[in-house]
């Protein structure tokens, strides 16, 4: 048989571009996604200076006012700037979501190395998983939270309850992969602690599919956050929140329309925008996981 | 096969077992006394008494969950402390609605978000595949009550081709019934498309780049066959996967839902009995939504054993 | 002597990557006589599969194109085909077999519809007849059992099998060429010679001709009438096969044959004869690939106009075509 040199017809790379430019042109979604993001971050955080009045200051004697030079957005049944109101009730979006995918993120990841690389641990973990997830995450989030005083920290422990399974299956997997490499078996042979392993080799390959993750659970967040305050499960109704001021708007829909939509169209920006970062980020961070998910 | 499906069925069970347990613990996780947060800021001691009496909470924990077990199994979920209505009585009136809402969902959603896939994948890069996936993004992002209102203000207002709200049982005629129960269906649709499109997609990509696809091809088949007979069949396995798997985003939407229409659903009866504590009824509708999510997923497993004839023998 | 079957003319398939255009198959043409075995060799890269999948019309269209050239069919134009009439000849009068039998076949269809899918197709035939046909072709290919066989699934089959299974589903409309891709490389030696003289029998009672494409001068040696060399997406060499056996006139074709190792060698032979002989460098990129004949860069025997123009295909003996500017100055070969 001939020995023949097997090497296929390969593109030659091409020149290494480190042009800023070329980047976005490469990677759009991340581009328009991010810049979307840092928009609505930067309004949030900027609240008091762009314009608007306290948001709970109340004026009923110009309730239910349309959009007008005063008020931008118009006023609701208290007489409330809905444009203040609207810019502030970001606040609480962010704020939700950043947290919940923070902590999902960070208890997930604890549950998921340890089940992943401990059997033992690892069948009880997973049957527990299932059964969280078999429970729709709305309805748990609401029943914890109809057992507790209303509150941020409340809606933020139960929102992020749901969203925990899927983190540790997630690590999980990887965590099993990665087990069986021999390179684990070599630093067990030497004596490397657990979680010295733990630490060192199966978490920075658990890391990029994590922080995809944990995007999508911030978009996750922010929108059962604003389901919940809709249905008045959620953010206490002094605050405002973009599904509390949705909400109040209910009874007006049909004269006023503008005042459930316009806290809708910001609460779907802002979630489209941090989808747009987490499909963005997969696609930078590993190609290959782009055509799985 | 049937060892298969067996090993599903036990599986099943441990899931079963845990949720039980979950919503058991429900009452008991937050701080204080479950009695007092369910009698509500303005109880007297005398109410608190009465609701620690009515649920068994004088008794100990244990106790409280085999007692409870023992009416599960008996199919008796309880008393509703508003209402006092047996929990099954209330569940089983506010059925149909909800019902006809995921149906109408599901088959909407199958029917529109599978060939998008399909045709996105085929043509992969194109103007169409970046429609559909674009479509795909906003479905995800944009909650579904903001579509809810959007599209009644379109369709109702506006235009007023159908009305605001409200449902209208099948009893009373297919056309209304219809016309009641196509904007909330396709609210929640819209979600669940996106996920099925992305899936749809992906498995299609993943299953036209094999060798067996361009053995079809060099057959002499036509692109619909090879699309539909080899590439579809095997996409089918994943994609009925998560079609399983996202019925529990559709349930989390139907509470939503039902409240933005004002059907006097499932949903509708969960918010309620959120708002007035009423825990039993909060209690046995999980445990009806899980179950629910369960059998489905048992149905996708024996689904598995007609489309994978690797997992028949 | 009647006209060719199949006649490739210069053809030309390019694929247009965001790295630059690769030109797999840069000017190539070559003739299949009815019922003859022409054996296509060269390593991987070189461009072979790609003029195959270029007379299927196969080649992925998602960045492939074929340029220019004209493959003729029994006469006929195939490049101008519209796709209706393309598909009634893939499969029905050429078919082609691929080398991975393992994934090759529908994994959730019986083995049996899969042949049966070819003659409904083509032939017309009812569901039960065409299963019939199926169950018979299984049989002409030395399937064990061949009915109980066809309502398998291909993961219920062995490698070999499988590649049976290939061969039926090519063979059910009586082609009358077969493309074969590799249909050995991923099997077995033991199985490799069953599968080829399964091919030649078939080819016997069909009087197909055979294009059977490989990297194995071996097999070429044992079922090819005619062979084709080649490199780098260019026709380097072509003769009946005991012609270019017996004297190789390309460098790379030399180069080949003298880096198969042996295993005969008398214990008292020079140490250098023991070495491995290999052909020194690696195949060019297909991208940007430089004026001049492909395989300069790595010729022993290079002189300057080899490396400004590709050389021209001569006739150096009767039926033996070279494309070298100095195949007659190469000094004899040093055969082992």
């Amino acid at each position: 048989m001939t020995s023949a040199t097997a090497t296929a017809a390969v593109a030659v790379a091409p020149p290494a571009r480190s042009t800023f430019g070329a980047f976005v042109r490469r990677h759009p979604t991340v581009m328009i996604g991010g810049a979307l993001l840092l928009v609505i971050v930067l309004a949030s955080i900027a609240a008091p200076w762009l314009g608007t009045v306290d948001p709970i200051s109340i004026d009923p004697s110009h309730r239910l006012r349309g959009p007008s030079a005063d008020n931008w957005f118009g006023t609701d049944r208290f007489g409330r700037d809905l444009y203040s109101r609207v810019i502030y009730g970001g606040r609480i979006s962010l704020i939700v979501g950043l947290s919940v995918a923070a902590l999902a993120t960070l208890i997930g990841l604890a549950i998921g190395l340890v089940s992943g690389y401990l059997r033992a641990v690892d069948a009880v973990v997973m049957r527990v998983m299932d059964g969280m997830m078999a429970i729709p995450a709305i309805m748990l989030a609401i029943a914890l939270i109809a057992l507790s005083k209303a509150s941020v920290l409340i809606v933020i422990v139960a929102v992020t309850l749901p969203e925990v399974p899927r983190v540790v299956r997630l690590v999980r997997s990887i965590v099993l992969t990665i087990r069986e490499q021999p390179y684990i078996e070599a630093a067990t042979a030497i004596g490397t602690s657990v979680p010295r392993i733990m630490l060192r080799h199966l978490l920075p390959n658990a890391l990029p599919p994590l922080i995809v993750q944990a995007t999508y659970i911030c978009a996750s967040a922010v929108l059962i956050e604003a389901a919940l305050s809709f249905l008045g499960a959620g953010t206490p109704p002094e605050i405002p929140s973009w599904g509390n001021i949705m909400a109040e708007a209910r009874p007006y829909f049909q004269l006023k329309p503008w005042m459930v939509l316009l806290p809708g169209v910001f609460l779907a920006v802002t979630v489209l925008a941090i989808n747009l970062v987490g499909d963005g980020l997969r696609d930078m961070l590993d190609p290959r996981l782009a055509r799985r998910m | 096969m049937h060892v298969f499906l067996i090993r599903r069925l036990l599986a099943a069970v441990p899931v079963i077992v845990v949720v039980t347990i979950f919503v058991f613990a429900l009452l008991h996780l937050a701080p204080g006394d479950p009695a007092a947060i369910i009698a509500g800021d303005l109880a007297t001691a005398e109410d608190v008494a009465k609701i620690r009496a009515k649920l068994g909470l004088d008794q100990p924990l244990l106790i409280q969950f085999f007692t409870w077990i023992g009416q599960l199994v008996r199919g008796d979920l309880g008393n509703s402390i508003f209402s006092a209505h047996p929990v099954s009585e209330l569940i089983g009136q506010r059925l149909e609605p909800t019902l006809s809402l995921t149906l109408m969902t599901l088959f909407i959603s199958v029917l529109l978000a599978v060939p998008l896939g399909v045709i996105a994948a085929w043509r992969v890069g194109s103007w169409i595949d970046r429609a559909v996936m674009g479509f795909a993004v906003f479905g995800f992002s944009v909650p579904g009550f903001v579509i809810g209102y959007v599209l009644i203000w379109l369709f109702a207002i506006e235009l007023d081709w159908l009305p605001v709200q409200g449902y209208t049982p099948l009893s009373k005629g297919v056309w209304p019934w219809l016309s009641n129960i196509l904007l909330p269906s396709i609210t929640l649709a819209l979600a669940y498309m996106a996920l099925i499109a992305r899936i749809t997609r992906a498995a299609m990509l993943e299953t036209l780049s094999q060798d067996y696809i361009r053995t079809a091809h060099a057959k002499g088949l036509a692109t619909e066959d090879v699309l539909r007979r080899h590439a579809l069949r095997n996409a089918a396995i994943p994609i009925v996967t998560v079609i399983g798997i996202g019925v529990a985003l559709l349930i989390g939407g139907v509470v939503v839902t039902e409240s933005v229409f004002a059907i006097p659903g499932l949903g509708r009866l969960t918010v309620d009995a959120i708002l007035r504590r009423d825990y039993p009824v909060i209690q046995g509708i999980i445990l009806v939504f899980s179950g629910a999510y369960v059998v489905v997923n048992l149905v996708v497993d024996m689904l598995y054993t007609v489309l994978d004839p690797r997992i028949r023998y | 002597m009647s006209a060719p079957v199949l006649a490739v003319s210069t053809l030309r398939t390019y694929f247009y990557t965001r790295d630059g255009v690769v030109k797999a198959v840069d000017g190539v043409s070559l003739s299949l006589d009815r019922g003859e075995t022409l054996g296509v060799v060269g390593e991987s890269g070189c461009g072979k599969s790609v003029t195959a999948l270029s007379i299927m019309r196969l080649v992925p269209s998602a960045s492939g194109r074929i340029v220019s050239g004209s493959i003729r069919f029994d006469g006929k134009e195939l490049l101008t085909l519209d796709s209706a009439a393309m598909r009634a000849i893939r499969g029905n009068r050429i078919s082609m077999i691929f080398q991975e039998p393992m994934t090759s076949l529908n994994p959730v269809m019986p083995v049996g519809n899969q042949i049966a899918e070819t003659v409904a197709l083509h032939q017309h035939l009812p569901p039960r007849a065409a299963l019939d046909r199926a169950v018979e072709m299984l049989a002409l290919v030395k399937m064990p059992e061949p009915r109980r066989r066809a309502g398998e699934y291909p993961h219920q089959l062995s490698g070999g099998m499988r590649q049976r299974v290939m061969i039926a589903i090519a063979m059910a409309c009586t082609p009358t060429i077969l493309i074969a891709d590799e249909p050995t490389t991923a099997l077995d030696v033991t199985i490799q010679a069953q599968i080829l003289d399964l091919m030649l029998e078939m080819k016997e009672r069909t009087g197909a001709a055979v294009m059977l494409i490989t990297h194995d001068l071996g097999v070429i040696a044992e079922t090819a009438q005619r062979v084709v060399v080649m490199y780098a997406g260019r026709k380097v060499e072509e003769a009946p096969v005991k012609a270019l056996f017996a004297r190789p006139r390309h460098p790379y074709t030399r180069g080949l044959m003298t880096s198969i190792p042996r295993l005969n060698r008398a214990p008292d032979e020079s140490a250098r004869a023991h070495r491995l002989t290999e052909i020194p460098g690696v195949v060019p990129s297909l991208i940007d690939m430089a004026e001049g004949c492909t395989f300069a860069p790595r010729c022993p025997y290079a002189s300057e106009q080899c490396r400004v123009a590709f050389p021209p295909e001569v006739e150096a003996a009767p039926g033996h075509f070279v494309a070298c500017w100095n195949h007659d100055a190469l000094p004899e070969m040093v055969r082992a």
